[in-house]
Parts: structure tokens; sequence; C-alpha cells
């Protein structure tokens, strides 16, 4: 007899559970009288880690998505516009040592690649521009502390390409509300105090404290680091990756801005430290700071020094919080009934904001992926783990290229990054196509990518990586190439000059409002 | 532009050209209108909505021309059309919206001693010679009366546009006679395919808040379309002429 599909439980009130749920119900739970049933237990007496504080782009899709408006988000959220990144003192470690990772892909890509004219350009003469800045506009308007869009743009809408800083905290809460109030998820606040198993090995409920047992078909373990279901339960193991990323301490403190308007900085700062580095997002009412290190090349007491060095002695005051985190993921995300996301799933350093964007994935395959019946979960688990194992692999790899290509060598820390051994064996061989040739589409086969061609190159060509094109086969397109600059220098004129400061922008938004269309 | 407070002591001896006043829209191609003109703007203009620069907040606008900056009603002398907007009529003169609690005590006369219509040779003044409102000057301020009575109206019914979702961007797919696209963005007009899919109490309350007149208005202004295309076609085939005769 068929087993179908008909209700879910998600532990785990942090934003992983909350937007999984969102996610899900969005999709299932308008299907009148055959929708699923979403349940979330959240737990009394643990509190929330709220780490992720940088979103992708995917986020503006997944909140309009799940029915949320831009503008309360904006109000609710204490969020902020993000282009992307600036990387500070990765290469040399000087002062004036910094690169950009904007949102955008380089002005014609992919049909056009710019990264080999920029090359010979760049070689030719001294006083080139930067690669993201000849070829992206987005550089030149962060560095002027500019908004991506206008206030007649509409919700979701960019003149750029962006993605948000947000508070963690607040963002679960909005999420709750818009997941209790809109979606008809049933939330209950109590604690698990145990997880029952079927004799067949799957999850058939869940004991809590007051609210008795509760079932369900599928359970989703959103419960954080201690990954509850899927690894105390179900004993899948925990896969260590600190051989190939070393980080494995954060201290995170939140600085007052100096005054009530201060600038909001629209991109996320990361700026290289002697054992790790230091995270700083701009949210309108605080900045969110933090040292991750590795705690094999350095004191807890040398991280803090360098930590309050940075905040500035303003802030001597403020007490960090530290946080231990363990570089990896389980051995599979999802078994027998049970699936994980969040960090009941793994965890990767935040360095290009991975956390919330693998939430909005998993929730998205699961929700897209779900099967009708019990009988097909086990088909949709094992595929559901090779796509995610290959989505962690390729964030571990461009995690690495970071460290990699670094020429820091103030500290046994980024001598021991460069290790060759400590290079994945996917990385190892890109690098090597691409010492001949620039990295392209061809080079990203699955559909599941995660970063661009375009991504690497902001890195490699960011962090000063020669690509010799002598022997690159390319459709030489001069006249092309020349009209791709020119148009990029145009936008950076022409947005420089329109686009409002992130701050002015930020307040019109919950003053005014923005328009859904 | 210099808007400065109208007083009507200091000010008494400034003239006005009445021939001039229309001379400010000449490169506008759009004029923003109130709900109480709909009726009047739809018999010559397309009837359109764009969002203000500074605030998002969308208006209605009377479309005058298909380029930025640009008025095809406008011979170099005057608008030939038979229906020309408040906002255009007011000039020079402004209200100036303080801001206030009291909203009444907040609006403020004043006019843009910038303004080519103000000169020496003008024939209209704002007072009389024992120093009451002159006829031209009560023509004003009843215009602008009804410009800023007209002002909560049209927000009010903006207002319910979008909570119905019945604005809906306008694609200008035009091709003109020399080949040139049409490039105007940032226009909205009516999603009639939306408004066909109200049901029939969302009907009789917009038919009870006397929208279901301006919705209408709106949607048979759409035409006037052609007539701009029209006049545009004129102008490519009058500076074609001219060219072929200068060469």
């Amino acid at each position: 007899m068929e087993r179908p599909i008909r209700s879910i439980c998600i532990v785990g009130g942090g934003t992983a559970g909350w937007l999984t749920a969102a996610i899900i119900a969005a999709r299932h739970a308008s299907r009148s009288g055959c929708g699923l049933e979403i349940t979330l237990v959240e737990s009394e007496s643990i509190g929330i880690i709220g780490v992720g504080e940088g979103t992708w782009p995917t986020m503006r899709s997944t909140l309009k998505k799940v029915g949320i408006s831009e503008t309360d988000f904006f109000r609710e959220c204490n969020a902020s516009f993000k282009h992307g990144a600036k990387f500070a003192r990765w290469v040399t470690g000087q002062a004036s040592d910094f690169y950009y990772h904007p949102l955008m892909l380089p002005e014609g890509f992919p049909s056009l690649d710019l990264a080999p004219y920029w090359m010979k350009y760049s070689e030719a003469q001294r006083d080139a521009p930067s690669f993201s800045n000849a070829v992206c506009f987005q550089e030149a308007v962060c560095e002027l502390g500019l908004a991506p869009k206008l206030i007649t743009t509409p919700e979701y809408a960019g003149v750029a390409n962006y993605a948000y800083h947000l508070d963690a905290g607040r963002f679960a809460g909005f999420i709750r509300e818009h997941c209790v109030r809109k979606l008809g998820i049933r939330h209950v606040v109590d604690d698990v105090t145990e997880v029952i198993s079927s004799d067949t090995g799957a999850i058939d409920s869940v004991q809590t404290r007051k609210s008795g047992r509760l079932g369900a078909d599928l359970f989703i373990d959103a419960s954080g680091f201690r990954s509850l279901l899927l690894g105390e339960t179900m004993g899948v193991p925990f896969v260590d990756r600190s051989d190939v990323l070393f980080i494995d301490r954060a201290l995170a403190v939140q600085v007052p801005h100096d005054h009530e308007q201060s600038d909001i900085v629209p991109y996320t700062v990361s700026t290289a430290q002697k054992h790790g580095w230091i995270w700083d997002i701009g949210l309108q009412s605080r900045r969110g700071v933090g040292y991750v290190y590795s705690s094999n090349h350095t004191t807890a007491e040398a991280a803090l020094a360098e930590l309050r060095a940075y905040v500035g002695d303003k802030h001597r005051d403020l007490q960090p919080r530290e946080i231990r985190i363990a570089c990896g993921h389980r051995q599979v995300f999802w078994k027998g009934n049970c699936v994980a996301v969040g960090l009941a799933g793994g965890f990767l350093e935040p360095l290009e904001a991975s956390a919330l964007v693998l939430i909005e994935l998993s929730a998205d395959m699961i929700s897209t992926m779900l099967p009708a019946t019990r009988e097909a979960m086990p088909i949709v688990a094992e595929r559901y783990n090779k796509i995610t194992q290959y989505r962690w692999d390729r964030i571990i790899d461009f995690l690495k290229l970071h460290y990699i290509l670094s020429r820091r060598t103030d500290s046994a820390f980024w001598i021991d990054n460069r290790e060759p051994k400590s290079i994945p064996d996917s990385l190892q061989e890109q690098l090597e196509l691409w010492r001949y040739r620039t990295p392209g589409d061809q080079d990203f086969t699955s559909n599941c990518e995660m970063f661009p061609a375009a991504s690497y190159q902001y890195v490699l060509y960011g962090m000063g990586f020669r690509t010799d094109t002598r022997h690159q086969a390319f459709d030489s397109d001069i006249g092309g190439a020349k009209r791709a600059f020119a148009q990029n220098e145009t936008l950076k004129a022409r947005w420089t000059k329109t686009l409002p400061k992130n701050r002015d922008l930020i307040d019109k938004i919950k003053t005014l409002g923005l328009q859904k269309i | 532009m210099r808007l400065v407070e109208l007083s009507r002591s200091e000010h008494r001896e400034l003239r006005i050209r009445g021939d001039r006043v229309e001379a400010s829209a000449a490169h506008q191609h759009l004029i923003p209108i109130v709900v109480g003109e709909f009726r009047k703007a739809a018999t010559q203009y397309p009837i359109v909505f764009a969002k203000h620069p500074e605030t998002g907040r969308f208006a209605p606008y009377v479309l005058s021309g298909l380029g930025v900056a640009e008025n095809l009603f406008w011979s170099g002398t005057e608008l030939d059309v038979a229906y020309v907007p408040l906002n255009v009529r007011r000039q020079p003169f402004y209200v100036r919206m303080d801001d206030a609690p009291d909203a009444s005590a907040a609006n403020v006369l004043c006019i843009d001693l910038d303004h080519p219509c103000l000169d020496p040779s003008g024939t209209r003044t704002i007072v009389n010679a024992d120093g009451s409102d002159s006829a031209y000057l009560k023509e004003i301020l009843a215009i602008l009366g009804e410009l800023v009575a007209g002002r909560t109206a049209t927000e009010q019914f903006i207002a319910a546009l979008l909570s119905l979702d019945l604005l809906a961007p306008i694609m200008l797919d035009i091709v003109l006679e020399d080949a040139t696209p049409l490039q105007l963005q940032g226009l909205y007009g009516l999603d009639e395919e939306r408004f066909r899919q109200l049901d029939a109490a969302q009907i009789a309350s917009l038919w009870q808040s006397g929208y279901l007149d301006l919705i209408y208005a709106v949607m048979i202004a759409s035409g006037q379309i052609f007539k701009l295309i029209r006049l545009k076609n004129q102008r490519i085939a009058l500076s074609r002429a001219w060219q072929g005769n200068a060469s």
C-alpha cells in the first residue's frame, strides 16, 4: 500500500527552520484541500546562533516567492543593500591591497569574455584599472557608498545586481510571523525531549515536553550545530573538512554606528588578518563584525587583540562572543525520512556568504523534489545527496581559492594554506587549466553550480593570478571588447552620478516604501 | 526656478505675458494632472502613470510626446491642443506645501520670478488699480484651488488602483516612419486584462467611489497614442522636407 507524503515536521526555529518552512509552504500549502501540513517546533530554551548576516542575490527571488514585501523586509530586519564583497589585505597584506568580487557579471559575459583582453591590456599598461573596475561598474558605485537601485525601481528589481545584509535574529522572527500568519504553518514552542524511531529506522515522531508526540512523514532537521535528528538520531557522521579550510573559531561583536546617520557600507568587507580574516557587515543600526581564525595557529588572546585593533579603541568595551565552528558537513544530508538544512547539515566559514544561500537551495530542492509517496523517498534522497555534496565541494573549492592565491608570508596560517596537500584535486585541476586559459562556463558543467566562471575570474584576477593567454584559442573580437569596456565606462559614469547613498535610499524605503511594479 | 511667496503689495507692478505661459510646457513630454481633469484630458492625450523620481510615488500624467523632453503639441508659440492641463495654465504660480500640522494653513501662494512670462510688456497684473485681486489672479487662484483639492483625490485613486493591482508597465512597441524605435521608459498604464477579472463587488465599489469613470477615461484615452504617432510622423516628414530643401 502506498503511503503519501502529507506532513512535514521541522525541528528548529532559527533562520534555517523558518526559511525552509516558508519556501516549502509557499509552493505546497496553497494546493487547496490536499496541501501539506507543516509543523515547526521551536525550542523554548535554546537560542539561535544567527551567524548568517550576508545573503546572495537569490534571497530576492526567495522573499518574493514566499510573498514578502521588500519594503516590509527593510522595515523589520535592519537590512541593507550589498553589491558584493571587498577583500582587503588578502594578497600582500599591505594597506593598499584590495579587490572586489561584485555580484554583476563582467560586461558582455558570457558571450564575450573580457578577461584575455584585460590581461593583455594590463600587461602593456602599468596604470591599467583593476579587473573588476575594468569590466563592471559596481566597484565604482561601492567606493562611493551608493545603493544598487533608485526609489523608483520596483521591489526586488535592481539597477545593479544586489543581495542583502540582515540581522539574523530579526530575520528569523520576521519570517516566522509571515509563516504563521500568512502561510498557515503550525508553530509549536516546546522542547524536543526524545526522537522516536520506527522499527524500519525511519523517524516516527518527536516527543515534546508539553505538546505531546509530533509525527510526520518527513522530518527536517534545522536544529543547528547539534544536528539532533540527522546526526544524533540517524547516526550520520560528520565529515571534517578542516584539512582544506583551517578556520575553527569565530569572535563576533556588534559595533554601533558612530551616529544615527552614519553611511552604511553597501558591500561586505573581508579584511585578512594574521591568522584568518575579519568580516564587516553594515546594517541600519550597527555593524556586525567578527574575526574567524584558526585556533591551531594562534591563541584566543592574540585573536582578541587583533579584533580589538580592527574595531578601534573607541569600542574596546565591547565583549565579543566566541563561537566554536567545525568546518565540514554530514556524510549525507538526507537519510530515510530525515533531511538536514542549515548548520545541522554543516558549516563553512562565511567568506562568500554561503550559509543562507545553502538553506534557500536546500529548501527549494526539498520543495520541488518532494516525492509523492514514502516509497519514492530513497530515490529522491540519493539524488538530493549527490547534488548537495557537489555544491558543498564547489563552495569549499571556491573558498580555498582565496587562500591559495594569497602571497602573505606573515604567519604559518597563510603558508600552510598554500600546502598542495591541503588543496582539493578538483581545484588543482582547474588552476592548471587556467594557467593558459581564462575561466569560462565550459569549466563548470553541472546545472547545480554554485559560483559562475565570472566569480572565479573576479577572485583570480583580483588577486593577481596571471593567465598566459598566448595559446588561448578565442574568437578575437577586439572591436567587441573595446565596445564592452567603453560601455562599462558609460554605465560607471551614469550610475555613480544617479544612484543615491545606501543610507538615504534605505531611509526613503522605510518612510515611503517601494512600489511593487 | 526662483519661488517666492506672492505679495500683493510687493508684486503689484509685475506684468505677465499670457502668450508665454504655455512655453513652460514646450519641452515636457509628461504633464501631471489631477483626477478632476481626466475627462477633458482623455479627449486629447493618452493618460499614463509614472513615478515621482524623488518619492517613487505614482501620479497621473498626460503624455504629450514620444521622446524625453518632447511636446508634440508645441507649435513654436503655443500648445496647439483643445485642452491644456491645469499645471500648465497655473504658471508662473505655485502652491508651496509647508510641513505644518494644519494643512489648510500650510498652503502658501508663490510665484516663480524666473518664469519667462514675467515681462514688462505683459498685459496681466495680479491686482487691480484699487489693490483688489485682478480677474486674472482670481482665475489663477481657482486653478490652484482645483489642483490642491485634486491632490488628495488623485492619491486616493492611485492607492485604489494599486490595491487592485491595476497598474502595469506600458510597453510602447512603436516604430516610426524613419524606423527609429521609441525609447520611453518608466510609463505605467491600466492593466485591462486584470480589470476584466475583477468581480462584481469590486466593480461596484469602484463605481460607488466614482473611480469607474476615471478608469474608463484612461482606457479610452489610450487610443490617443495614435494621435501622438501621427504628430510625430508629421514632424519627421517636415524635417525631412526641410533637410531636402536645404541640400
